[in-house]
């Protein structure tokens, strides 16, 4: 029997974002960060309900958002679990997230006047270093 | 038992008059069983004459009233046994103690007495059974009620103001306990509140009421997503009228609208205005609260 992974999250009322979406940024977030990994059991909807001091089916809600996303599956009779991750996004929807990425960043990099050719070389030695680990 | 009403409250056509003020409004309020209500409102919006309607305390003037399906005029003592309520005085006799409170309200739902959920609540109270009411803190009333309302195990909770006077460890247990039972199909929770964050993280549904009339009923996210906010350099002191508008700021020459319904039709018409840049943005809810509640007292900054 898999024991539960402690999610350790903060739900902040005055975020614009409404609490079923900051639950889900928060274990996505985790998921890519690696503090959750595949197979990992999530707390119980009342469980994380219950630590957060949230109505229940905010925590119902997002949980079922991430399952239609794949980030979790549900094993029947014994709860929620970190999923495999395979790609789901339509070409489209990759592109426009890629675009937001980019904008992101080069507004970083014109704030701080960096070069253009030494931003470009680091993202690139960033994303190998990310492959290789991989890898590994 | 029949049902005429599927709902845990119904109102059709509500109307009740305080003087020559409409307390109540031709109101038509429907919240299904099951899950946590919030109704907001300003001072005076007639949240707690809805209530005391609802409960049968008192007569509205046009429109009916029903509570777990019966009527609120005609409840009976089976009915109310069925419903919880706690209002926000907490008035109970002075000269009772505790012991005597507790004992009374074991006694009358002895048949479905919820110690877990008396307990949960009264664990963080400090309160000794010997103690009168009156001796009792408005915390330590608003806290006692609450748990003996619990312990009822009502079908229907209805709370007025349920944490108003409680301090943090005590306004959490009641959180604590009114989430417990939140996601039972057994049991509604109606209450009213000022705090948002409150609502934000408990309630299923927002119903904002104003002067008596029903304003919005929906997820609070939904009632959110209404509200936006937009900055633009209008020039000048930017267009007259405009509709949609909740709120107008000018700082440092910078025009700041708060809007209700508005989309990218807003931006066209700030851009004919002679705006240059535009930016919008969400706002949470307190903020989205505060900005719809207020709209009428917003005037055009000069």
């Amino acid at each position: 029997m898999s024991r539960t992974a402690p999610v350790a999250i903060a739900i902040a009322t005055g975020d614009p974002r409404p609490i079923v979406r900051q639950i889900i940024d928060a274990i996505r977030r985790q998921i890519s960060t690696g503090e959750l990994s595949v197979g990992d059991k999530l707390p119980s909807v009342r469980g994380l309900a219950q630590q957060l001091g949230i109505n229940p089916n905010t925590v119902s809600k997002s949980y079922a958002q991430l399952a239609a996303e794949g980030w979790l599956e549900s094993r029947s009779g014994l709860g929620l679990f970190v999923a495999v991750r395979r790609d789901q996004l339509s070409t489209a929807e990759r592109e426009r997230r890629l675009g937001e990425a980019v904008d992101r960043f080069v507004s970083e990099v014109i704030a701080i006047r960096y070069p253009a050719d030494e931003a470009v070389a680091a993202v690139a030695g960033a994303l190998d270093a990310l492959a290789l680990a991989k890898r590994a | 038992m029949t049902t005429m009403s599927d709902f845990a409250i119904e109102t059709r056509g509500l109307t009740r008059l305080h003087g020559r003020k409409r307390a109540i409004d031709a109101l038509d309020l429907a919240l299904p069983r099951g899950g946590i209500h919030a109704i907001i409102g300003a001072n005076g919006a007639g949240k707690t004459t809805l209530f005391r309607i609802l409960l049968g305390f008192l007569s509205p003037d046009s429109g009916e009233a029903f509570v777990l399906g019966r009527p609120s005029a005609t409840l009976n003592s089976e009915d109310r046994r069925r419903i919880g309520f706690v209002n926000e005085e907490h008035s109970m006799p002075g000269w009772v103690t505790v012991a005597a409170v507790l004992a009374m309200q074991r006694r009358l739902y002895a048949d479905r007495w919820d110690a877990r959920a008396f307990d949960t609540v009264i664990a963080s109270f400090d309160l000794s059974p010997a103690q009168r009411i009156g001796q009792l803190s408005r915390g330590e009333r608003a806290g006692f009620n609450l748990a003996l309302a619990l312990g009822q195990a009502p079908e229907l909770l209805i709370l007025d103001e349920p944490t108003l006077g409680l301090d943090v460890v005590a306004r959490r247990r009641v959180l604590d306990a009114l989430i417990d039972g939140a996601d039972s199909e057994h049991r509604t929770v109606i209450y009213c509140s000022h705090q948002i964050e409150e609502v934000e993280r408990l309630a299923d549904t927002l119903v904002v009421l104003e002067r008596g009339t029903l304003r919005n009923v929906s997820a609070p996210d939904d009632f959110c997503a209404r509200i936006s906010q937009w900055i633009a350099d209008v020039p000048f002191k930017g267009p007259d009228a405009i509709p949609g508008l909740l709120q107008h700021r000018k700082i440092d020459g910078v025009h700041h609208y708060t809007m209700l319904d508005a989309d990218t039709g807003f931006a066209d018409f700030l851009r004919d205005h002679g705006a240059k840049t535009i930016q919008t943005m969400p706002v949470p809810l307190d903020r989205a609260v505060d900005a719809y509640l207020t709209r009428n007292h917003a005037g055009p900054a000069a």
